[in-house]
């Protein structure tokens, strides 16, 4: 749908509707699109496309335990993540105690999945700049991860792993060899990466300069993860503000530091990403052995979750950025009321503000840049 | 740093901001393109020498491990279903995918579902269902690709779901072994769970076989 608009004696504007079946906006999001020739002078996001009410279904499905098959698919790329902040906040409001054992390996799982969407992002990122080859190099690698989480879960994409006090089984007896393996063969793959796409004069043309969010920016629209990083500012919930056993690890922190254009443009936000699956690689060797070896994984897992009266807002951080959970809890068996902050909503809210004045084809790199999953933004 | 305020009133012309002096110019090499699509180039033809990671997939099928989650199936034991129709996985079912109506049956397993329905379209492979089942009448098989023509047909009735327990061997061996650990012993369902549905007990519970097969073999030696 095109349509012209006259504004008084100016330039005329045209409006254009990019999505909902846009290959490069991620999903099902509708940009409505204000363009001066080719600059773009608007963006107004249109979501709600793939709205299933997870808060609502969360107050009215039958127990707390079974809202955690549909925390998995609000991020459906990081589903691990999404369920190791829910089973969090549940811990919290429960003040249920868990395994050593359960710790480390819901850490390594979340690392695991951390780099499963880390690499989907970058991949699909170049894949929107017209990188065609690291896209699938970097699908192969995701699936060795998938495999890994398969044997364990049973599934591989929506996992239902992690349960209140607990995991819904042990991992698999080669869980350990398969992890150990997988990260010694991906820190090259890491360097491959690097030299394909990341110093592509291409791919810097595409990228340096364009879609600038200033710090400030950033944080006065509440970003978090990979884009509020790329900004240049230090924030990570797993060293800021530490839940589960991650003050144990040794681990940096990467920022852009608009190393080939300014700072905050979509190469920093990209590098970002890439620089952050070699932190994870750090975090799965140090959990992997330090893990106990045995230990029932299902043992604080309580039989029926009897609530009081009370609410907890729990964080945690997840490849997007910081995903919280609100839950008010009563006598009942349903939770009165779960709230999601979403990390993808607040980050796709910056859109407006940071593709203005910027040209139509780069607004593809920047909705790229931003890696919005829209199961989260709509919920 | 660009004032935010004035940059959301009117659009500038060029997103730059002055807050680029880390910029690193880049080399010649880096300039000129032309080795980086070598590069690409070089990488994508060692890639064909190594072993293949796709399969030709509809030709080819995966046989997924005895883990995997596919469609929920009832679990046909000599002919019957295990299933009393006790109506906890449709209690557990997140989506509310599960519906049953029971009856009595002159059977001595005394009660089963007149019908059984899952709507495929709403389920959502959680394996809720299985963790409940106190006869392991319900569990997850390997099937993962579904057709349907119309939304009546992806309501699943009984005679899309009962499979018999041969095929579903896998399967069951993994449950029992996997509870097994979790529990520290093999939870014996028709003990704890199913008392109430035995008329006369006695000592051959211990056997491992499932109801429907004990009755079936009481009748033989009787």
């Amino acid at each position: 749908m095109i349509e012209i608009v006259q504004k008084g004696k100016s330039r005329p504007e045209m409006v254009i509707n990019m999505g909902p079946q846009h290959p490069s906006t991620h999903g099902v999001l509708r940009l409505e699109v204000t363009l001066d020739g080719e600059l773009v002078t608007h963006v107004r996001p249109h979501i709600g496309y793939l709205h299933r009410c997870f808060e609502k279904y969360g107050e009215s499905v039958g127990d707390y335990g079974m809202v955690t098959p549909f925390t998995d698919r609000m991020d459906y790329v990081s589903a691990m993540n999404q369920e190791h902040g829910y089973v969090i906040a549940m811990e919290r409001l429960l003040d249920i105690e868990v395994p050593e054992r359960v710790e480390y390996i819901r850490v390594i799982m979340a690392e695991l999945q951390r780099i499963a969407s880390h690499l989907l992002a970058v991949g699909t990122f170049g894949l929107d700049l017209g990188a065609f080859t690291p896209f699938l190099y970097v699908f192969t690698e995701r699936e060795k991860i998938l495999d890994i989480f398969e044997k364990s879960s049973g599934a591989r994409l929506l996992y239902n792993y992690m349960c209140i006090g607990g995991l819904m089984r042990d991992v698999d007896d080669d869980f350990k060899k398969d992890t150990e393996e997988f990260v010694r063969t991906f820190r090259p793959k890491i360097t491959e990466l690097q030299n394909l796409l990341t110093y592509n004069s291409i791919f810097i043309k595409r990228t340096a300069h364009i879609g600038v969010l200033p710090p400030k920016v950033a944080l006065n629209y509440a970003a978090s993860g990979p884009v509020l990083r790329g900004s240049g500012v230090k924030w990570d919930l797993r060293k800021n503000n530490p839940y589960s056993i991650y003050d144990r690890f040794d681990f940096d922190i990467p920022v852009g530091e608009g190393e080939v254009g300014t700072l905050g443009d979509c190469w920093d936000r990209y590098i970002v990403r890439v620089l952050e699956m070699e932190e994870s690689c750090k975090i799965i060797e140090q959990a992997l052995e330090a893990m106990p070896d045995e230990g029932d994984v299902q043992q604080n897992v309580p039989k029926r979750v009897r609530t009081k009266p009370g609410e907890i807002y729990a964080r945690t951080e997840t490849p997007r950025g910081e995903l919280g959970y609100y839950i008010i809890s009563d006598t009942s068996a349903k939770p009165y009321r779960i709230k999601a902050r979403a990390p993808s909503f607040v980050n796709l809210s910056l859109l407006p503000a940071i593709s203005r004045g910027s040209l139509m084809s780069d607004l593809v790199a920047i909705v790229g840049s931003i890696d919005i999953v829209l199961g989260e933004v709509d919920r | 740093m660009a004032d935010l305020t004035q940059n959301l009133d009117k659009p500038v012309r060029n997103a730059l901001t002055e807050n680029h002096e880390n910029e690193r110019k880049l080399t010649i090499l880096e300039k000129i393109y032309l080795p980086e699509i070598f590069k690409g180039l070089w990488y994508t033809l060692k890639q064909m020498f190594k072993p293949k990671v796709t399969m030709m997939y509809p030709e080819e099928k995966w046989d997924p491990p005895a883990i995997f989650r596919g469609r929920p199936v009832l679990v046909e034991d000599n002919g019957k279903e295990r299933c009393v129709a006790c109506g906890l996985c449709a209690r557990a079912c997140p989506p509310l995918a599960i519906s049953m109506q029971a009856e009595e049956t002159e059977d001595e397993k005394e009660r089963y579902p007149a019908f059984f329905e899952i709507n495929m379209l709403r389920c959502i492979y959680c394996g809720f269902c299985e963790e409940v089942c106190p006869e392991e009448a319900i569990v997850m098989s390997k099937d993962y690709d579904l057709v349907y023509h119309s939304r009546a047909e992806a309501i699943y009735g009984k005679d899309k779901l009962l499979v018999d327990k041969e095929d579903l061997k896998e399967r069951l061996d993994f449950l029992k072994e996997y509870k097994n650990r979790q529990f520290g012993q093999f939870w014996k369902f028709r003990q704890d769970n199913n008392i109430h549905s035995v008329r006369d007990r006695d000592e051959e519970w211990d056997t491992g076989l499932s109801l429907v097969d004990l009755l079936e073999s009481k009748k033989e030696t009787d």
